[in-house]
């Protein structure tokens, strides 16, 4: 079985081309889902084995990037949504996808899936947004089938809210304690493994982001989201520095994490 | 209207939390430092919304959170102050908020945020302010200074409480901005059987831009009787035009729309040659027959000049289009609204192409007044700080918003930008060579019978008379409604749902709705059916009472103007529901002869085609070349260590010093195509040259993308200006690895005008600058087989202020777009590793004239610019450049910069900069290419044609014998560590520390803050 993909669009999303593509290069096949077409009816999501939510700027990031997309989601597809997660089946969201499901209360969510906002994704220190590569490093203890067994990738972050924090200090731990804070910004010079909860300095950290968090899972690690594009580093010669080195070329770094998602999907 | 009662107002801040700044009122505290140098020690930001609507107290409630305030970071208030709750009163707070019927963005997500909570709410509205409230400011700057670099009244309301009101809790409020009714004007006539001086007075009392000659061309078409009769048919007063016609003609003559200077027939007379020419059009002898020449050589050349952007064949696939527009008298007047709706608006050139193609990539170039300039601003101009700041941001919000990648651009500085900021902003597109129903995608075909849709935003009273406008000198008194903000989020969801109507083949015909409004975007397209009516009375309205002319020529932003075949209306209505985009049928294509308007039953308009289009009689203008003189450069004397810190010192200049913290806010790899970046090297930070991009997604072919522009030397010759731009942005895509066999071009000038009048008594002057700037595109262009596609110009580049008139310098931008055989072996700027080679590719002579160190030596007090301005030899460039490019194939070329501003020495710290290496040189093989070259000249000058390379050593010899035959010197080697040592015959002329020169190349145009 070929896993279907439903790739979200409209609104001012804007990544879904390339978000489709990772997902076709992992074996899977990707439609470009408007979101009303679920909401109309004209296409179930239970049809989809795996839902993503690209980046892009939904609404503009008024009132808070992710905010209308995810409000747009939490009432307009609460039932659709739930359905989808509490069946098992993977979701990511990427960058304004990630914040949609953090503003939408899916990430970092909980065991119920009641959709209540806990984190939040706030403006980058630097105050503005900026498009630059970091260096991711995963949880090799989290339960996330999305990193499964990925130590650090190189990816670039495009945004202007991506500052992960909360209000309640225990849910921190409780999310470090689950594995939920899988993805973290490291300073690639140091290592395998560095992550640390101490803030690292700007750019490494590129928005001074609560214990250098960069993405997060749902408790049982399907429901997946991070601020980085993966996708945008889906072959070699996209990467920041690959014209200083002497690799082979083919797929590229933020790949494993789509393969992964598809492979979950094929073995279960 | 008075309704207040249903006006609710939520106030939203930053929660206090350890750990999570107020990074809006940080930037501001940022802001004000970096471009005021005002200190204060704290500021907030409060975003306000006032809702009016009937919702009740638990509705209100329930939006508090669930729309305006992120429950977990943010505090909001609804029916009391935020400013109320500081437990210290601030000194100074600013509230400010868009005047009546300015876009504003916000307020329409905050009204769709609305009815996805309460469908029923559909008559709400919403609109936005923001509440600055400082502290610290004591001794800094007074209430009204800091209002004044935070407010632009020409689009903006504000409200100010100082100390005593801060203290008394007196807090600044706006009012809801209602807008106030629009008065329905039954549409007129004018009298034009009048004498010339009152043809004038209509012309300019309308803000129609026509002069003398253009007006008695259109009275005397109302004199004719055939015209008479047919009128009287239509029933509209036969001997004179309607109010909406005269408009129309305004808008389609229009310098901006017709490019009359271009156009016109010119007597050239060169007083150094004694030349007397008659140039019989500068567009179709210098730029459109050179591309009609190399057509007849090439077959990748699909649309060339007449569509929104020019189109070129990439591969049996795809086909490329590219366009770049100005949108300089906006800017200058609304830095930010300017801006964003310069780069969406030229979004819509691309959407408009062909059947519609899709913008994959962004460029911008701006040519700015000094950010630290500290001489007077005229009153009504902005400082230069201020317009960077807000062009940036418009350019930032418009190409991230809607998904498009800035991939390449440049920024030039220079005093005489203060009276008119260019803003250059540039679209690639792409689309299939053909559709599923077989049509060629770069083909319209519409018929007699489609329906005329209006697609996307609606018409209101913004944008009236903007291409007029921009046709004539900024003034102090240059009318707000020209200002427009553009809305990205409205365009990018019209993108989607017309790109899925055109992969349905339901697009006939497509244009966007620009300068003009619906009188250019019908009025074109009618030309290709031969006619077209509208009704004026279908067109949806932001407000009501909107009079016939006004909707006929507005430029409210976001439209589309589609043409659909009556079979397909409603498949397109029903995408366009789905996409929550509105699409209204107008009017209908027809092959009447005509353009007839209607506003319901009443005629409107009824212009001949060919009237409206061939009708604007030809200019006759006056050139007359003098060449300027100009005192020398003088040079100083300077040991080693000397010539290392005047290198930093060129390194920190605007021109040459680093833009990263500008450009990194643009988002330059969405669509997952980015192969060389605007950045590179080791620490990400390095200067590009072109950029390459992969568009489609896992395949290696690539599109170079890349810019020249070298206003400088039209100080000396616009000819050697123009050249030099042309070989600026193709030597940059040879750095990269262009295929020199499918390179295309396109011509952006903006020139101050050239017409002599009492006004401009320099006008033949600057009229020959254009004849030059005009004969080196067509020399270079030619040697290149680099044929422009497309092109725009803007030619009113002067503000008259306070009785002093600044004109910008002559400016020519030159885009170029090409294709990469393998994106793979694309190379970037960086050197790569120490040992490595380091070759100047390319020959130098003494050509100082110009140069950014003339320009530097000057400021600093000595001497002039004057000298040899850097004269091109295409076809020996050319020859170079292929060698290099095959080089580049087979892989032996590890790294390539060009040299432009601040010449090889320049290159050379830039490349080491990328490696965070240093380099050893010598430069004395340079002689050989002119006898007469001291080290001023070789390591400054900006000779053309010339690329800096690094080989890997192992590749030394193989890369010399590649480049036999053509000029080529082996100079030194990329060195470990830190020292940057030039010498020449044995001597050291120059020692730097590459990391010094880094700190003060980056410093300069840092924008403060992180």
């Amino acid at each position: 079985m070929t896993p279907r993909v439903a790739v979200m669009s409209g609104f001012g999303i804007n990544c879904e081309t390339e978000t489709m593509a990772v997902f076709e290069m992992s074996g899977a096949h990707a439609d470009r889902v408007h979101v009303n077409r679920l909401v109309n009816g004209d296409l179930n999501l239970s049809d989809y084995q795996i839902m993503a939510i690209p980046g892009g700027f939904s609404f503009g990031d008024h009132l808070g990037s992710g905010r209308l997309m995810g409000n747009r989601l939490r009432f307009g597809l609460r039932d659709q949504v739930r359905g989808f997660v509490r069946e098992g089946k993977p979701v990511i969201g990427i960058c304004n996808g990630f914040q949609v499901l953090v503003k939408m209360g899916l990430l970092p969510g909980d065991e119920e899936v009641s959709l209540t906002q806990t984190a939040s994704l706030a403006l980058n220190d630097s105050g503005h947004y900026e498009n630059r590569w970091a260096t991711l490093e995963f949880d090799s203890k989290s339960p996330c089938i999305w990193t499964a067994g990925l130590e650090r990738i190189r990816v670039p972050v495009r945004h202007g809210e991506g500052k992960f924090v909360t209000d309640d200090p225990n849910l921190m731990d409780r999310w470090a304690e689950s594995g939920q804070l899988v993805a973290r910004y490291v300073d690639p010079s140091n290592e395998y493994p560095s992550a640390s909860d101490n803030i690292l300095p700007y750019p490494i950290s590129p928005n001074q982001s609560w214990r250098n968090i960069a993405g997060v899972c749902d408790p049982t690690g399907l429901v997946f989201g991070l601020m980085p594009h993966p996708e945008a580093n889906h072959s070699t010669w996209l990467g920041a520095t690959w014209t200083r080195e002497d690799n082979e070329h083919g797929q590229g770094e933020g790949m494993a994490i789509f393969h992964n998602a598809v492979s979950h999907v094929m073995d279960s | 209207m008075s309704s207040d009662e249903h006006v609710r107002i939520f106030e939203v801040t930053t929660k206090d939390l350890e750990g999570l700044p107020d990074s809006r009122g940080e930037t501001v505290r940022s802001m004000l430092k970096t471009d005021h140098g005002i200190k204060v020690d704290s500021v907030r930001v409060i975003m306000g919304y006032q809702v009016r609507s009937t919702i009740s107290d638990a509705q209100a409630e329930t939006l508090t959170y669930d729309l305006f305030a992120d429950p977990v970071i943010e505090v909001a208030k609804t029916g009391s102050r935020i400013l109320d709750d500081f437990s210290d009163a601030p000194e100074v707070a600013i509230q400010i908020g868009f005047k009546p019927g300015v876009t504003d963005n916000t307020a329409q997500a905050g009204l769709d945020g609305l009815t996805t909570l309460f469908p029923e709410q559909k008559e709400a509205r919403v609109a936005t302010y923001r509440t600055y409230a400082f502290w610290g400011v004591e001794g800094t700057a007074s209430p009204s200074e800091l209002a004044a670099t935070l407010h632009n009244p020409m689009i903006e309301r504000m409200s100010v409480a100082d100390r005593d009101g801060c203290l008394n809790g007196h807090w600044p409020q706006l009012g809801f901005p209602d807008v106030p009714p629009n008065i329905f004007e039954e549409p007129t006539t004018i009298d034009l059987e009048v004498c010339d001086d009152e043809l004038l007075e209509i012309s300019e009392r309308g803000l129609l831009a026509l002069n003398l000659e253009e007006m008695k061309a259109i009275q005397s078409h109302y004199r004719d009787p055939a015209v008479r009769a047919e009128r009287t048919e239509q029933g509209l007063q036969s001997d004179r035009p309607t109010d909406a016609e005269l408009e129309c003609l305004a808008q389609t003559w229009s310098e901006h729309c017709s490019h009359k200077i271009f156009a016109a027939k010119i007597r050239h007379v060169d007083k150094a040659t004694d030349e007397d020419t008659t140039i019989n059009s500068l567009f179709k002898t210098h730029i459109m027959q050179p591309t009609l020449d190399i057509q007849k050589e090439v077959d990748w050349l699909l649309s060339i000049f007449h569509d929104n952007s020019g189109v070129i064949s990439w591969n049996d696939e795809w086909s490329v289009c590219i366009k770049a527009e100005t949108h300089n008298s906006p800017s200058a007047l609304d830095p930010f609204g300017g801006a964003i709706t310069g780069i969406v608006g030229v979004n819509r050139d691309i959407l408009g192409t062909g059947l519609g193609a899709r913008p994959i990539a962004n460029t911008d170039v701006f040519c700015f007044g000094p950010p630290d300039y500290s001489g007077t601003i005229p009153p009504g101009l902005f400082h230069p700080s201020r317009v960077f700041r807000g062009v940036h941001s418009g350019v930032r919000s418009g190409g991230n918003e809607s998904g498009i990648p800035t991939v390449n651009g440049a920024m030039v500085f220079d005093e005489r930008y203060i009276g008119k900021p260019l803003v250059f902003c540039g679209t690639v597109g792409i689309m299939p060579r053909t559709l599923a129903d077989g049509r060629e995608s770069h083909v319209k075909t519409p018929e007699p019978g489609d329906v005329v849709y209006m697609v996307g935003g609606r018409v209101g009273s913004d944008g009236i008379h903007g291409a007029t406008f921009s046709s004539l000198e900024l003034t102090e008194e240059s009318p707000s409604s020209a200002v427009q903000i553009g809305d990205p989020i409205t365009q990018k969801k019209m993108l989607d749902m017309i790109l899925e109507a055109r992969d349905e083949g339901l697009i006939q015909v497509i244009t966007d709705n620009g300068a003009g409004g619906l009188s250019s975007s019908v009025g074109e397209m009618a030309e290709l059916t031969g006619g077209a009516k509208l009704d004026l009375g279908k067109v949806p309205l932001k407000q009501a009472g909107l009079s016939s002319w006004e909707i006929l020529v507005s430029e409210s932003q976001e439209r589309m103007t589609v043409g659909v075949r009556p079979d397909d209306c409603e498949k397109f209505e029903a995408l366009a529901s789905l996409h929550e985009v509105e699409a209204t049928a107008v009017g209908e294509f027809t092959d009447s002869g005509a353009f007839v308007v209607h506003h319901g039953q009443t005629p409107v308009a009824h212009l001949p085609i060919h009237f409206l289009f061939d009708g604007c009689p030809q200019l006759n203008l006056d050139s007359e070349w003098n060449p300027p003189t100009h005192l020398p450069v003088e040079t100083p004397e300077l040991d080693e260590e000397g010539m290392g810190k005047l290198l930093a010192r060129l390194l920190a200049r605007p021109n040459v010093a680093s833009k990263e913290w500008w450009v990194r806010s643009y988002d330059h790899e969405v669509i997952a195509q980015s192969v060389i970046k605007p950045f590179c090297g080791t620490n990400h930070d390095a200067p590009g040259d072109a950029a390459v991009i992969a568009p489609i997604q896992g395949g290696t072919q690539g599109l170079v993308i890349s810019n020249g522009i070298a206003p400088r030397y039209s100080d000396i010759d616009s000819y050697a200006m123009a050249a030099a731009s042309v070989d600026e942005a193709l030597r940059n895509a040879v750095c990269v690895g262009v295929d020199l066999d499918l390179i295309a071009g396109l011509d952006n000038f903006c020139w101050p005008d050239p017409i002599e009048s009492s006004k401009t008594p320099d006008g033949r002057y600057k009229l020959a600058q254009l004849v030059r700037a005009n004969r080196a595109l067509d020399d270079v262009c030619r040697a290149y087989r680099l044929p422009c596609i497309s092109g725009k110009d803007s030619m009113k580049n002067d503000a008259m202020i306070g009785g002093e008139k600044i004109s910008v310098p002559p400016t020519l931008l030159f885009s170029l777009l090409g294709n990469h055989e393998d994106v793979r072996k694309a190379v970037s700027s960086d050197f790569k590793k120490p040992g490595d080679a380091i070759f100047l590719v390319g020959e130098t002579h003494q050509e100082l004239g110009a140069s950014e160190l003339a320009f530097m030596l000057r400021d600093e007090g000595s001497g002039g610019i004057g000298g040899a301005v850097p004269e091109i030899e295409p076809e020996r460039n050319m020859t170079v450049y292929r060698a290099l490019a095959s080089s580049m194939k087979s892989g032996l070329v590890s790294s390539a910069h060009d040299c432009s501003d601040g010449g090889l020495a320049v290159a050379l710290a830039e490349c080491c900069f990328g490696a965070d290496s240093g380099a050893s040189i010598d430069i004395s093989p340079l002689q050989s290419d002119c006898s007469d070259l001291d080290d001023w000249g070789a390591l400054f000058g900006e000779s053309l044609g010339r690329i800096l390379v690094s080989v890997r050593p192992s590749d030394k010899e193989a890369f010399e014998e590649s480049m036999e035959g053509v000029c080529c010197h082996y100079l030194g080697v990329v060195s470990k560590g830190d020292a940057i040592s030039v010498s020449r015959d044995g001597e050291k002329v120059l020692l730097g520390s590459m990391s010094e020169m880094r700190d003060s190349w980056k410093d300069t145009l840092h924008g403060g803050g992180l």
